[in-house]
């Protein structure tokens, strides 16, 4: 990060955010505020998950070939975006995941929901979605032996996340609508989501039985060439 | 003399989120109220009366969003009247009524946003935050369009070597899925020799300069500080519970205390203070072309 030029305090962050400023601000938070400011909560957390990754990544020297690999991936699943009905997204996150591992995933969920969001419209939601499509990733990475070995676990793998992302976006939905969670609210988002989860379901599973093989050929091939 | 998009990016993209800031965090109906106008107002400064179907969109969303409350929530003492054997009440529905002005404000302001923030600026401030992220984004921006370009040759050379027709499905679906293939692997060789190439120019041994340069002048710190006290005291104002409004069980409404007043006041500038300045460039420019 160019803001902390400091090894130390660039070493502190990493330890600091994710072991004591999480949890301090998600219990301060559920003790100080009334269930109506959960929200606050919520977006504080998400936006530190990401500021954290962002640390993390910068202090790593990553290699140029690498991170042009993940733009690549970037503008592919943003492009992707563009198909009407199906969303390629989580799938292309996926594939990155399993054969670069979880890091350039992650990195390939959060930017493509930041950058395509600059078309299809920034808001408050921006922060969730870059955290759901990069966990998306990161645990596709750090699942990706047993993803690889078997099909049916990926497509299976695809299905789930194409339906939590769908049910986590939601939590935060009624969290912004109600300023607290109601159940209630949070089930008739559910079902009037339902179109969204299956959707998101779908192309999920669609995309990885579709692209999963020959991009991993691809990226594989990629790998040896040029040693990325 | 520059209108409020050419002030630095941080400074803007900081006023934004003090402005939606206060507008998600908080229900208090006059603020709400507030907000939601000023996102109009300035949306309609800004692109004039346009993007007629954002509008309506917007307002059937704002429809939807009022009346799912009442119809799910049954909370609240005065009870209007009673639908499926279930109590619409009076607060519901105004809480309903509340939430929607919240949501639709806050699209307004990230309509804007998402005008003024151009990909230039955001790569202003990822670079200040993190240069290798800002240039993944800024490599990926250029990307789309580039693929676009490039299926296009690839789809006319196929053309032109009679690999593909139009007219069966199939044959055209299995033309575009070979296609997209070929594309993915140019784009990662491409990727690849990019980066070599990158390399070799010095990536990576210096600072990256900026295309464009967004100084910080006199009147972005004072834009910035201006903000950020406006902010402050509306904050302070949420926060000490001096603009509380109950909804639930019943209506409660505590008259604002002073610092509750001097909050909404302060609210009321924070969201003026682009218009002002957009109004004051605008005249001037008038002025300034009279005189031609």
């Amino acid at each position: 990060m160019l803001l902390i030029k400091n090894k130390c305090l660039r070493s502190f962050i990493r330890i600091f955010v994710p072991f004591i400023l999480i949890p301090v601000i998600t219990v301060a938070g559920a003790l100080a505020f009334d269930e109506k400011k959960h929200i606050i909560i919520a977006l504080a957390v998400a936006v530190s998950a990401l500021l954290l990754f962002a640390a993390g990544f910068e202090k790593k020297s990553t290699g140029t070939r690498r991170m042009v690999i993940v733009a690549v991936m970037v503008a592919l699943s943003f492009a992707g975006r563009f198909i009407p009905f199906l969303k390629p997204i989580a799938a292309l996150t996926i594939i990155t995941a399993l054969y670069l591992g979880g890091e350039a995933g992650f990195l390939v969920g959060a930017l493509s929901a930041v950058l395509s969001n600059f078309y299809f419209g920034q808001g408050p939601w921006t922060a969730f979605q870059m955290l759901a499509w990069g966990l998306i990733g990161l645990f596709a990475g750090i699942l990706s032996e047993k993803l690889l070995g078997s099909r049916p676990l990926l497509l299976l793998y695809g299905a789930l996340t194409g339906i939590a992302y769908s049910f986590i976006m939601d939590i935060w939905t009624v969290l912004w609508y109600n300023q607290g969670f109601d159940i209630k609210l949070y089930l008739a988002a559910l079902v009037s989501a339902v179109p969204y989860t299956v959707s998101y379901a779908v192309s999920n599973v669609l995309f990885l039985f579709l692209l999963a093989k020959p991009f991993g050929e691809k990226l594989s091939r990629i790998k040896i060439k040029y040693g990325v | 003399m520059r209108s409020f998009s050419e002030y630095n990016p941080i400074v803007t993209a900081i006023w934004f989120f003090c402005v939606t800031g206060i507008a998600m965090f908080c229900n208090y109906p006059v603020l709400m109220l507030i907000s939601l106008a000023g996102a109009i107002v300035f949306f309609i400064m800004r692109n004039g009366l346009s993007h007629g179907k954002t509008h309506l969109f917007f307002w059937i969303l704002f429809a939807v969003l009022a009346l799912a409350n009442p119809l799910v929530s049954h909370n609240g003492k005065t009870v209007l009247f009673v639908m499926n054997h279930n109590p619409v009440t009076l607060e519901a529905t105004l809480y309903g009524l509340n939430s929607a002005v919240m949501i639709i404000g806050v699209l307004y302001w990230f309509r804007s946003f998402t005008q003024i923030m151009t990909s230039e600026k955001l790569l202003y401030i990822t670079g200040a935050l993190s240069p290798k992220l800002s240039l993944i984004l800024s490599m990926a921006l250029r990307y789309v369009p580039l693929f676009s370009r490039q299926s296009a040759k690839i789809s006319s050379a196929q053309k032109a070597m009679g690999l593909f027709s139009d007219d069966n499905i199939i044959d055209d679906l299995k033309g575009k899925s070979r296609i997209f293939s070929i594309m993915v692997t140019w784009a990662l060789e491409n990727g690849i020799i990019t980066a070599d190439s990158m390399e070799a120019r010095g990536y990576g041994t210096g600072r990256r300069s900026q295309m464009r340069r967004f100084g910080f002048r006199g009147a972005d710190i004072a834009l910035l500080i201006a903000s950020l006290l406006l902010f402050g005291i509306t904050a302070a104002a949420v926060g000490t519970d001096s603009l509380s409004f109950e909804f639930y069980p019943a209506l409660n409404a505590g008259a604002p205390d002073t610092l509750g007043i001097l909050g909404i006041i302060s609210y009321g500038l924070l969201i003026i203070l682009p218009m002002i300045i957009e109004t004051e460039v605008n005249l001037r420019w008038k002025y300034l072309r009279s005189g031609i």
